[in-house]
């Protein structure tokens, strides 16, 4: 047993001597580094250390939690949280941690993150693919991200398990005028078959494309979504199936269980599988985590729970915890027959989106949001990219979208990008048709 | 917080070859309580401590931090630093505008001390909103509430010889509501920040305010109707004249946005070199003073001193309808030939400082809220907002109305459900022609930054006036 594995069950031992009922102890030894770029140079290089301990410690019904930084102090820390479970407020709802031994799969994570060396060399390569496709002149910026974790979880209820987590992801945006610009990303969790220099030509690519862009027209469109915007509405949808979401009002799958709520080609799973940037063989009680599908073929089959929202709504923890609330880790839509290019040339008349930001809610029960595309917008006339277009806003229902799919790509890109399309996904380019689209006036 | 180890940090970086060196840590003691109606989901306590080094070197930057409080951490760190900002290779090498040095300690005071105030009723405050809610005559279908006490001791020097230590306590709770009347839904939220202490409390008035919202979303949902489209005047309360005031103000005068330090995450700004906008060009009417303060004593953005060490003042960021004065960090005003106006914020001693705003405000007219809306003939009152977001360039806005009334000669009207006004920044801040006396604020945690960086942040001013807006 490892001796980070074995100072986070005594962590647990001393919490249960303390008197509590169950505790959950998870250590993380975080290694992340970070190249900031702009204007096609290094802004600034950071680096970030972590060791911290996360505790959970429930005590009749009542969940108290804290982070362990300082490792001199692990007593009197617990101490008090034991005493601040004795005054809080029971939880009627807590469920308990998942009790159990499980086996986990084998972490793939890459030890090459561990410490990379030479991190500004990935971004020069972006750099210099975007430069190909749109010219020298380009504008660009952006971030490379590499993470490693060493995660050592105890519970006492039986849990316990060692996972490794590793991520890279270089996301570049590229101007090829002040109004036209293409963003790529580049997302693994091992350097294997990572090449920043896509994510570079994809944003140099978009950006060539955009030159010269008109103000769009208010309307309603058939539009083709890339794998990064249609990562954003798998970003609005994937935390809608959380059981939190369902249980405080937030969510447009309310009541919808075993219901139709996208088209027959529709199937969207979490999976925080071995290549995505967020995969992890445990949650964060210790269950393995798993594949689960929510929408099957266009019907919606589960929300995601941790024990005890699996205990309210009368079903099985599907590996999802959060200890407090349920949360997706990785979103994927399943591909579909059509290539990307048979997508675009199959449209009459269309527009072709390529990345998006600022989501809000006018009200997440109902579904009615409004997001601005940015990057490339196209306009689409019989299977062509006709005109570049800008100041255009996707103000619309997160249902209809839904409904609206008509199309996906056999072609699927991991995607992330800021808070924009989180959680990860992978992603195909997907047709909805009918989207509404507004404009300033 | 081990200040020897911070000070062995920054002579450790001043032993190499750098332009400059900093070495910042952070205390943070941290409560966090979070309840869904009337059950308290989670209570969190931690206590987070660590120290960050920034080194300028060969026109390069390096940052590093860690939680681990020794001297041979410290020099990881450092050196660690010092090799990223030489890993740089800058064409066009980065400075720091010049600051004197400061020796100071500044202290946000509190009247109840938020540490002495019992978890039991930290709990029973918050319970007490839950249950307000329940019998205040309206369906709450679920209310999420959320309490934080965040007590930051910070202690900054840099190769310069400044020396400042502060300590502030802030607390924030947040408040989501669903109103469910004749089988439709509606929402709100609102969100309460503080640099203080527990007093907090005594000034807010949450209960009071989230009843409020849930009667006027049930009555948009019983008697609001949808406003007919077309050109009409509007007045913004303080709410939504602060948000306007933050995204189309305060976001495109941030000068590390403009230079583009951020264009692949928070984007650029419509204001840039070359461009149509710079200072000194028209961007509203002349009645137009937008201005961001930090120095507003018990504001959710309260700050003395910035993370770079830089004294914080008033910006005039839009003055007399003109684009007046950007937000600055020293890197930044070192590229555009300025002064650092002491805008650098960060979050905790793992994150770079950048520019921030704090406080982002419309300075008041002289009229009062009456007197607007007794000049309008035709128009809606759009007291609050559901819905909000702009462009990444800070130009394209749109506002959805959650209070909101009609207006017709002068009198408030019939409640409106969800109006929308989208349109340009210039448009926007062009067609006011009128504001009240009396400023409000609301607290905000404002997003930028890459990991995100949320800041407390307070946005407000006073009722705006536009004329002849296309509102739907």
């Amino acid at each position: 047993m490892s001796d980070l594995l074995v100072r986070t069950e005594e962590i647990v031992k001393k919490a249960k001597g303390l008197g509590a009922d169950e505790v959950i102890a998870e250590t993380t030894l975080g290694r992340y580094r970070q190249v900031r770029f702009s204007n096609n140079e290094v802004d600034t290089t950071l680096a970030w250390n972590q060791y911290v301990t996360d505790v959970a410690l429930a005590w009749k019904k009542r969940l108290v939690v804290t982070r362990i930084n300082n490792f001199q102090k692990i007593e009197a820390t617990l101490r008090k949280l034991f005493e601040l479970a004795k005054v809080s407020k029971a939880n009627p709802m807590f469920g308990g941690f998942a009790k159990g031994r499980f086996s986990y799969a084998r972490s793939k994570a890459d030890k090459r993150l561990r410490e990379v060396k030479n991190l500004t060399d990935y971004v020069f390569d972006a750099v210099e693919a975007a430069r190909k496709q749109a010219g020298s002149k380009i504008d660009s910026g952006g971030i490379l991200f590499t993470k490693f974790e060493d995660v050592y979880l105890v519970s006492s209820e039986g849990p316990a398990g060692v996972d490794a987590r590793s991520a890279v992801e270089l996301s570049i945006r590229a101007f090829s005028q002040r109004e036209a610009s293409g963003h790529g990303v580049e997302c693994s969790s091992t350097l294997k078959d990572f090449e920043p220099a896509r994510a570079g030509t994809k944003a140099g690519e978009i950006a060539r494309l955009a030159r010269n862009p008109k103000a769009g027209d208010e309307g309603v469109y058939d539009v083709i979504f890339d794998p990064l915007i249609f990562g954003s509405l798998l970003g609005i949808w994937a935390p809608m199936v959380s059981a939190f979401s369902i249980m405080t009002q937030t969510s447009i799958f309310i009541n919808k269980l075993s219901r139709k709520v996208a088209p027959e080609i529709v199937t969207i799973k979490d999976n925080p599988a071995a290549y995505s940037l967020n995969s992890r063989v445990f949650d964060e009680e210790g269950v393995p985590t798993k594949e689960n599908v929510f929408i099957d073929h266009g019907v919606l089959r589960t929300y995601l729970h941790n024990t005890s929202t699996a205990k309210a709504f009368k079903t099985k923890t599907t590996g999802n915890a959060g200890l407090v609330v349920p949360t997706p880790w990785n979103a994927e839509m399943d591909s579909g027959d059509r290539s990307k290019d048979e997508l675009l040339e199959d449209m009459k008349r269309g527009l072709y989106l390529t990345n998006t930001w600022y989501t809000r809610y006018q009200n997440s029960a109902k579904g009615d949001f409004s997001t601005i595309p940015r990057d490339g917008i196209f306009l689409v006339q019989n299977g062509e990219i006709r005109q570049s277009l800008k100041d255009l806003r996707i103000s619309d229902n997160a249902q209809s979208l839904l409904s609206n799919i008509a199309a996906a790509s056999k072609e699927r890109q991991h995607v992330h990008w800021w808070e924009e399309a989180e959680p990860p996904s992978l992603s195909p380019y997907v047709l909805i048709t009918g989207v509404h689209l507004t404009k300033s006036k | 917080m081990k200040e020897d180890i911070v000070d062995y940090a920054l002579e450790y970086a001043q032993e190499k070859e750098v332009e400059y060196a900093e070495a910042r840590a952070q205390n943070r003691t941290l409560e966090t309580l979070m309840l869904r109606d009337s059950i308290l989901e989670a209570y969190g306590s931690a206590v987070d401590s660590g120290f960050c080094v920034r080194i300028l070197s060969g026109g390069g930057i390096g940052f590093a931090s860690s939680n681990k409080w020794t001297k041979e951490e410290a020099r990881k760190i450092v050196d660690l630093a010092f090799k990223y900002a030489k890993l740089a290779g800058r064409r066009d090498k980065i400075a720091f505008a010049k600051e004197k040095n400061v020796e100071t300690k500044w202290v946000v005071d509190q009247k109840k001390k938020a540490e002495n105030v019992s978890s039991e009723e930290k709990i029973s405050t918050l319970v007490e909103i839950s249950k307000v809610l329940s019998s205040c005559g309206v369906k709450i279908a679920a209310t999420i509430s959320g309490c934080t006490v965040d007590l930051v001791s910070k202690y900054f020097v840099n190769s310069e010889s400044s020396r400042i230590s502060s300590i502030v306590p802030r607390i924030g709770v947040s408040v989501f509501i669903a109103v469910a009347e004749q089988g439709k839904i509606e929402q709100a939220s609102e969100q309460f920040g503080y640099s203080g202490g527990w007093e907090a409390f005594d000034e807010w008035k949450i209960s009071e305010k989230m009843v409020g919202n849930a009667r006027v979303l049930k009555n948009v949902i019983l008697r609001g109707k949808s406003v007919k489209p077309g050109s009409m005047d509007l007045i913004c309360g303080p709410e939504v004249t602060g948000i306007a005031a933050h995204e189309s103000c305060g976001h495109p005068m941030e000068a590390d946005r403009i230079l583009g330090r951020e264009m692949s995450q928070a984007g650029r700004s419509f204001i840039f070199e070359g461009g149509p906008f710079w200072i000194g060009t028209r961007i509203g009417n002349d009645v137009v003073t937008i201005v961001d303060d930090p120095t507003l004593e018990h504001s959710y953005g309260h700050y003395a001193f910035d993370d770079e060490g830089v004294k914080a003042r008033r910006r005039f960021l839009y003055k007399n309808g003109l684009i007046n004065e950007f937000l600055h960090n020293r890197e930044s005003a070192a590229k555009l030939g300025a002064r650092s106006n002491g805008s650098s914020r960060s979050i905790n001693y793992n994150r770079e400082a950048i520019v921030r705003m704090a406080n982002t405000f419309v300075l008041p007219g002289d009229l009062t809220e009456e007197e607007l809306i007794e000049d309008v003939k035709h128009g809606v009152y759009m007291k609050s907002f559901t819905e909000w977001n702009i462009d990444d360039k800070r130009f394209n806005q749109r506002y959805v109305g959650r209070e909101a009334y009609v207006i017709e000669e002068g009198q408030l009207r019939e409640p409106v459900a969800r109006p929308v006004i989208e349109t340009t920044t210039l448009k926007f801040w062009t067609a006011v022609d009128a504001i009240s006396k009396k400023v409000e604020f609301d607290a905000a945690t404002c997003g930028k930054g890459d990991p995100s960086q949320g800041v407390p942040v307070f946005v407000g001013g006073p009722c705006i006036r536009l004329r002849g807006v296309y509102v739907k």
